[in-house]
């Protein structure tokens, strides 16, 4: 092994660090510490000088490895990794201790505060000294992109990238595409008909010569990796296909109400989802079983939702539907008694706080029921009520026990993750999160992509929205699979796990906790095997190998445990 | 015999052990023979009679070779340990006790004071009531009676002296013995100091015979008495703990082909600092949970975990024993 020679920096960040560490004494300690060659503290160590000083010393001193003991590594690992690259150094010869975040700013004792750095620092440059270079690896990217789900928002990413001249596979469980805005009548706010506001965009995507259409299928296992993913699709006939991304977007499942007791649906004949109540719509005519017009309508919001018995989550567009529905029903029976039982009226879409105050001044009732504790009851109603049911609630606005007549009651129900979520997750390698939607890369920053690379979430797959909110997405994956084509190759991980074929006994251990199925077993070797591609260097497999033979590159076993030494001999010595 | 080269000198001891590691020794057969024509035994407490000033008396470095067996567990156990260092050309860590501490070392979960409370107050068949224990020394009207002092931690032989090479196993398999043997007097080629020999770098799943698949998910923890054994099938597949896994190979699977599990006396692979941390990663990863509540029960099942997870390596594992709250 060459000789190791470090270089210690220590920032001040202005007064952030400086304030509460006395960082020349770190500095000056650490500089004592075996393989130290240099140690100094500067003011702002991410600015251009304190950076310069780095490449300076690098040189001068012929320095291998580099410590910087500044802020998290999540602002600033990578500008430092870069120092190092320019200084001609491999930019893994590099760690960094957090004295800002895990010590000036959570401490208030100045002096413990400074042994608290000088042992964190002490702990990097023990760990750095096991460091070893890692190179940079590419990957190409197949420009076609395969789209799962034929919905709105399948539909609108397909459009996006095969308009841009890129070949799409778009492949759709049902017999035609559409999903559910097909089904819809009206949509809020604008009253616009789903039907007509579809039907072009599918007629597109059917006749578009770079979208391929598999209707009646299902894709089984996507193996492969970013840019170079192939799949059988599942049809009639099955057919190979090869693609470099992959966008998914499984869409919804509605919530099925016979769950809740209070509700009575299927044991009433008049109570009815709000699915079924678009479709008497679509047909032109809203009536009860016996044929004959309702005269008390009840809308139910939040059926499935916002209660911890069903789902926790709020399904953001039952609201809005509702006071579609009021207005809808508002028109057809003018007659009739319109009552919406909700919980809260959630109206934060664009112009539809606008709509609710507008449908208020519509003639229809609005009643509040408890969503957490108290769910409405409805029952048959006696022989001498002028009504089929009788929908028993506490008034929570007025505070009233009350009886709300019925002839037929609307149960808004909510959105669940779709019915096959789980066999796609598994199929294309992603996560979901506890009620079956997929989880996104970052939820705010990243939410459309998700943690394995090349594929991407869309529509109500990653949680329940409207159409602007699908289409939105839709097209911004649309977007980033454009610019991987673009590009046409990328970066991949190199902080992987490695595989000791030599200790490795091929107990299998490994291949189920990998999140991103990268790990297969040789059998004619029996030893388990890492496509370095697929790998994201998480880690758990090498925590999970019960010999040892797997090796998480960036965080070997000497890495880490030399860290904890370098912690432990600091804290002995103060 | 013209040209024959001068035999080696042997040494045997054994330090906190059971004889197990001797027996082994014993256990050659009609080869000891061959190793008894090659070998001249200098010190073997168990079978032949040489005392401690016989071993003083000789030169340093005068013995080839030691086989020192069992832990490190008392003043004795130590001295003799750095004397026989001092006086041979190769330390031989011979056997899970030499090698990680082995059974012994498992009294570094309690103390020595919990242990001689135990043993010398508390046990069903003790009739102690004045409460004498062991002391280092004890006067009587003849003189000064003389004990090894019984230390509160078990240590490996590493932890004491240099060992050059470590033959592990509970015992190690008396043909492993032999190979390693023969290799020392032909004067094959050694490995470098600090290996361990007589002993394969893959761990035991690679000779074991039984079928495993990646579908190592355990719903529930069994004792091997209670599963229904195929003789076929993985035991950890089968909900039993086998430290195969995490456990060097190199025994021929002896306990597995008696339908037994692994109990890891061959020690880890040179690529893991500590065998029973990793089987406890391992074995939390076949856990077929997600529920919190159901995960702890399922865990709960494991009968005796630190036992059974660092049967033969707490001593020299990486937390070396259990830490007590100072009084």
């Amino acid at each position: 092994m060459e000789e190791v020679r470090i270089g210690v920096y220590v920032c001040w960040c202005g007064s952030n660090i400086a304030k509460m560490v006395d960082v020349e004494e770190v500095s000056r300690e650490v500089e004592k510490l075996p393989g130290v060659v240099i140690a100094k503290d500067y003011k702002y160590m991410c600015s251009d000088p304190g950076q310069d000083l780095i490449i300076q010393d690098i040189k001068k001193h012929n320095l291998n490895r580099v410590v910087v003991s500044a802020c998290s590594p999540r602002i600033h690992e990578l500008t430092f990794r870069k120092a190092l690259e320019n200084a001609g150094l491999n930019q893994y010869m590099f760690e960094m201790a957090n004295i800002r975040e895990h010590v000036s700013w959570v401490h208030t004792d100045r002096a413990e505060a400074t042994k608290k750095a000088k042992t964190l620092v002490a702990g990097a440059i023990n760990r750095v000294k096991w460091h070893e270079s890692l190179d940079k690896r590419h990957v190409d990217i197949d420009p076609a992109t395969l789209i799962i789900g034929g919905g709105i928002s399948g539909i609108s990413a397909a459009l996006e990238i095969a308009n841009a001249g890129k070949q799409v596979y778009l492949v759709e469980k049902a017999d035609k595409i559409g999903g559910y805005v097909a089904k819809l009548d009206l949509t809020f706010p604008h009253m616009y008909s789903g039907k007509d506001m579809i039907q072009p965009k599918i007629d597109k995507v059917m006749n578009h010569e770079k979208i391929e259409v598999f209707l009646n299928s299902m894709i089984d296992e996507v193996f492969g990796y970013v840019g170079n993913f192939e799949a059988t699709v599942k049809a009639k006939d099955e057919k190979e296909i090869k693609f470099g991304n992959v966008i998914v977007a499984t869409g919804l499942k509605p919530f099925d109400p016979s769950g809740i007791d209070n509700y009575q649906y299927g044991k009433l004949p008049d109570i009815i989802t709000s699915l079924e109540l678009e479709e008497m719509f679509i047909n032109g005519q809203v009536t009860k079983k016996d044929g004959t017009i309702p005269k008390n309508i009840a809308l139910i919001h939040c059926v499935g939702s916002r209660n911890t018995n069903y789902h926790e989550y709020c399904s953001r567009t039952c609201c809005m539907s509702a006071l579609k529905y009021a207005n809808q029903l508002r028109s057809a029976l003018p007659e009739s008694n319109i009552f919406n039982i909700y919980a809260d009226i959630r109206a934060f879409g664009k112009g539809c706080e606008e709509f609710y105050t507008n449908t208020s001044k519509k003639n229809v009732m609005f009643l509040m029921y408890d969503q957490q504790n108290d769910l409405p009851k409805i029952k048959k109603a006696g022989t001498g009520d002028n009504c089929d049911m009788i929908i028993e609630m506490n008034e929570k606005l007025s505070g009233e026990a009350i009886e709300v007549p019925a002839d037929m009651v609307v149960l808004m129900v909510g959105m669940k993750a779709h019915e096959n979520a789980k066999e796609i997750a598994h199929a294309v390698g992603i996560s979901m999160c506890g009620n079956e939607f997929y989880i996104e890369r970052h939820p705010k920053l990243d939410p459309v992509a998700t943690t394995t690379d090349g594929v991407y979430i869309v529509g109500t797959c990653q949680s329940p929205k409207d159409i602007p909110d699908s289409v939105t997405q839709a097209n911004a994956a649309a977007a980033r699979v454009l610019a991987t084509i673009n590009v046409a190759h990328m970066e991949v991980e190199v902080t992987t796990a490695v595989v000791n074929e030599d200790v490795c006994c091929g107990c299998q251990t490994c291949i189920n906790v990998c999140p991103y199925t990268a790990i297969s077993y040789d059998e004619e070797k029996n030893v388990s095997v890492v496509n370095e591609i697929l790998c994201k260097g998480c880690g758990t497999c090498g925590s999970a190998c019960p010999t040892g033979a797997i090796r998480s590159r960036h965080f070997t076993d000497e890495q880490i445990l030399s860290q904890i030494e370098g912690l432990m001999s600091m804290q002995l010595q103060i | 015999m013209a040209n024959e080269k001068p035999k080696l000198k042997v040494a045997i001891y054994w330090g906190a052990a059971c004889g197990g590691c001797c027996v082994s020794v014993l256990d050659v057969h009609e080869k000891l023979f061959d190793v008894v024509a090659a070998a001249d035994l200098v010190f073997w407490p168990i079978a032949l009679d040489f005392k401690y000033k016989d071993v003083e008396a000789m030169p340093d470095k005068h013995i080839d070779v030691t086989l020192y067996n069992g832990a490190v567990r008392n003043s004795e156990n130590e001295h003799i340990a750095k004397l026989l260092r001092q006086k041979s050309k190769i330390m031989v860590a011979y056997g899970s006790c030499a090698h990680m501490g082995g059974i012994p070392g498992l009294a570094n979960f309690t103390t020595k004071e919990d242990l001689f409370k135990r043993v010398y107050e508390e046990t069903e068949s003790t009739v102690n009531p004045d409460k004498v224990r062991p002391v280092p020394k004890y006067k009587v009207p003849e003189g000064e009676l003389e004990l090894p002092e019984f230390y509160n931690d078990v240590r490996a032989l590493d932890q004491v002296v240099d060992v050059d090479y470590y033959l592990p196993g509970c015992p190690p398999q008396t043909e492993r013995f032999v190979e390693v043997f023969m290799a020392i007097v032909t004067g094959a080629e050694l490995p470098p100091p600090g290996s361990v020999v007589g002993a394969n770098e893959k761990t035991l799943c690679d000779e074991c015979e039984r079928k495993q698949t990646e579908n190592k998910l355990i719903k529930e923890f069994k004792r091997p008495w209670e599963i229904q054994d195929d003789g076929e099938t993985c035991f950890l597949e089968q909900g039993v703990i086998c430290m195969g896994p995490a456990t060097r190979g190199g025994c021929g699977a002896r306990c597995i082909e008696g339908n037994a599990p692994c109990r890891g006396c061959y020690g880890p692979p040179s690529t893991s600092p500590d065998p029973g941390a990793k089987m406890m990663s391992a074995i939390a990863t076949m856990i077929d949970s997600n529920e919190e509540d159901e995960i702890t029960t399922i865990v709960d099942q494991i009968a005796d975990p630190a036992g059974t997870f660092y049967r033969f390596s707490l001593p020299g594992s990486i937390f070396r024993r259990k830490l007590f709250e100072k009084e």
